[in-house]
């Protein structure tokens, strides 16, 4: 459960204000799948990079599980980060040095919860579970894109966080894979109740969110579940 | 930093060199290895040369400890005394005396200027290594007489010209040929050359040496006194302690280990070696620390939205940090592994053909110890360099560092 009180981001670019986000306030139920939706510039990258802890707000609040997330320090952060959250870029962001598999399983090798055993073993459901267990032992480089967004979404989802955000993920794919894509975000959701907040301007995307939120200016103009 | 991190830091340390760029792997192994090569070859020259000129001086000139005449007199007197003082000394392997003397030495249509060294073969083999050195015919005998040991360059070569000489000679005197020598004080006498030898000592190679008895019917008369006497002090007995006990037992006479007299005679030439070191050192350091640097630098400017991603996924900065310093280390280790193989290479082909001027010969000294401080250095040098940029790029906030 996220509460969003009152966020304000604010760029101060020489004398003009940017008001990237200005006073959104919101609930954001566990096992909901959120979809952002938006002009370019409205701030929904903002609004996700806040509510992923990747960005600091000027004001307002945000709480996480019961948690402020503003009281925590750098590390904390960090730490929260890798063992609540999960994320997907638009660019699929995998390490091109690594294989699929340590892609997959790199963050599930910092957590202290996790033994080698288990993290392999988790590696290789979520990649059964994308379809790319063959391909485990493959650089990124050698995937079509759709295949390597698939992995960052296995990569996300090893750890199998309390909130799995994506920024766009489908904005570099082509509508078959894309649909892959958001087949997959509400297989995850409806069988593991996983929180998927979503930034897209796809109108055909909405019939996978449960609830849109529309920016405009950094502001909520509408806000509704979807049917 | 635990474990954990610690492995993923590793593992994104050696898949980033795996899979990057194998060339600008090889090349940087190669420039370190070639600046450890560097550092290590000139000081161990150098420190070959020193070596191998101390050996040639502790080898023919002043043993481990010399006896000279004390100031003010030309000998050191009533010298059967002393040696027998000396050599019931408990560390002393063997006194032995000497005493040299201005001669011309004349050959068919030759004639050349030495200073003929008198010794008592018994006592010199234990002192000098110079009956090993012998290329023709064979050591003097203690009871020798009218027999002459000669330098090869002062025999000389047959088939070499006059002229074309790099040093005056006899012109090719052979063992068992005679040749007459003329003393400074006007004694005159035929010898039998008995052996030739040759030491690569400039000093050495530039002379002959007789009997004692000759030398006393060259003085005609019994000599008393000795030029010097050269101690040689028994396996784990230091120099520095013959001289104490020479002192101790009350030998009037000026008592200089070889190293007292090195100090006075090198101590110049080592200062300016020193300085050569340090420099090729210095430049050695400098050039690693700023290929190094560089490369770390490039590496984390192309991937700063990757490690801004990482960092977004839950990585902690240290191990981004350690990430890039675990790949200065894995350059740096086999940059001074190849370093040492190339230098250990260059060590044993020098062993086989050494520099060789006229005044001494050399090959390289290095020891276990120069290689591993070398190294540390090296090393220490890399990872400094190498974990500036990583410290910076790792504490880039994660918004500034995705834009990228
Ligand atoms: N670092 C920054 N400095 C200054 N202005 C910024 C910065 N980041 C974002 N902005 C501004 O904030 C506003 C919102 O940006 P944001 O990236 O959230 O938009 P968006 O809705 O994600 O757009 P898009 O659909 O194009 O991705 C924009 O006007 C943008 O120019
Ligand atoms: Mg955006």
């Amino acid at each position: 459960m996220i509460r969003i009180t009152d966020l304000r981001k604010i760029y101060q670019m020489g004398d003009v204000e940017v008001r990237a986000l200005d006073g959104v306030t919101t609930d954001i139920a566990k096992g909901e799948f959120l979809g952002i939706m938006g002009a370019s510039g409205s701030g929904k990258t903002t609004l996700l990079h806040m509510l992923g802890l990747l960005d600091e707000p000027t004001s307002g609040q945000i709480v996480i599980e019961g948690t402020d997330v503003s009281q925590l320090t750098d590390h904390e952060k960090t730490m929260f980060r890798l063992y609540k959250l999960g994320y997907v870029f638009q660019d699929y962001a995998l390490v091109p040095d690594l294989t699929v598999m340590e892609n997959v399983t790199l963050t599930a090798m910092l957590r202290k919860d996790r033994t080698e055993e288990q993290y392999r073993k988790e590696g290789s459901i979520v990649l059964q579970k994308i379809g790319l267990f063959d391909r485990r032992d493959h650089l990124p480089r050698e995937l079509s894109g759709g295949q390597q967004q698939r992995v960052s979404i296995a990569r996300a989802m090893v750890n199998k966080p309390d909130i799995l955000f994506a920024d766009e993920p489908c904005a570099n794919l082509d509508s078959e894979n894309s649909r892959m894509v958001l087949d997959l975000f509400r297989e995850i959701n409806e069988e593991m109740q996983q929180t998927i907040v979503m930034v897209s301007h796809e109108e055909w995307h909405k019939n996978y969110f449960h609830r849109i939120i529309h920016l405009k200016d950094g502001k909520i103009v509408s806000d509704g579940d979807n049917q | 930093m635990g474990k954990k991190e610690l492995k993923v830091a590793f593992l994104l340390a050696l898949r980033s060199l795996q899979r990057g760029s194998k060339s600008s792997v090889i090349l940087t192994v190669i420039i370190i290895a070639m600046c450890f090569t560097n550092m290590i070859f000139l000081p161990s020259m150098l420190n070959g040369i020193g070596q191998s000129i101390t050996k040639q001086i502790m080898d023919y000139e002043t043993s481990d400890v010399i006896v000279d005449p004390k100031i003010g007199n030309q000998y050191v007197e009533d010298k059967d005394a002393k040696l027998a003082l000396i050599n019931g000394m408990s560390g002393v392997q063997r006194a032995s005396p000497h005493y040299s003397k201005a001669a011309t030495l004349k050959y068919r249509q030759r004639v050349l200027g030495v200073t003929l060294r008198a010794i008592t073969p018994k006592d010199e083999m234990l002192v000098s290594p110079l009956y090993t050195k012998m290329v023709a015919g064979s050591y003097l005998g203690e009871g020798d007489t009218g027999e002459i040991i000669l330098a090869k360059p002062v025999a000389g070569d047959p088939t070499i010209k006059r002229e074309d000489e790099f040093q005056p000679s006899l012109g090719g005197v052979r063992v068992g040929d005679s040749i007459t020598v003329e003393f400074a004080n006007g004694f005159t006498k035929d010898y039998r050359v008995k052996g030739i030898y040759y030491t690569g000592w400039y000093v050495a190679d530039a002379t002959g040496y007789i009997t004692w008895s000759d030398m006393e019917q060259v003085e005609g008369k019994t000599l008393e006194n000795a030029e010097y006497i050269t101690v040689k002090a028994k396996p784990g007995y230091t120099e520095k302690f013959i001289k104490n006990e020479l002192i101790q037992y009350g030998i009037p006479d000026r008592v200089q280990t070889s190293t007292d007299v090195l100090a006075k005679n090198m101590g110049r030439i080592l200062q300016s070696y020193a300085i050569i070191n340090v420099v090729s050192m210095f430049v050695s350091v400098i050039i690693t620390v700023v290929v190094l640097f560089i490369i770390i630098t490039i590496k984390t400017i192309n991937s700063r939205r990757q490690i801004g991603i990482l960092k977004a996924i839950g990585v902690d900065k240290e191990v981004i940090m350690h990430n890039y310093g675990f790949q200065v280390i894995i350059l740096a280790v086999l940059g001074i592994i190849l370093g040492i193989i190339i230098a250990l290479l260059l060590n044993v082909y020098m062993t086989y053909n050494p520099i060789v001027t006229a005044d001494w010969t050399t090959s390289l000294y290095m020891t276990p110890m120069d290689l591993a401080i070398n190294s540390l250095i090296l090393f220490i040098a890399a990872i400094v360099a190498g974990y500036l940029p990583a410290y910076q790029v790792s504490r880039e906030d994660i918004q500034s560092a995705m834009r990228a």
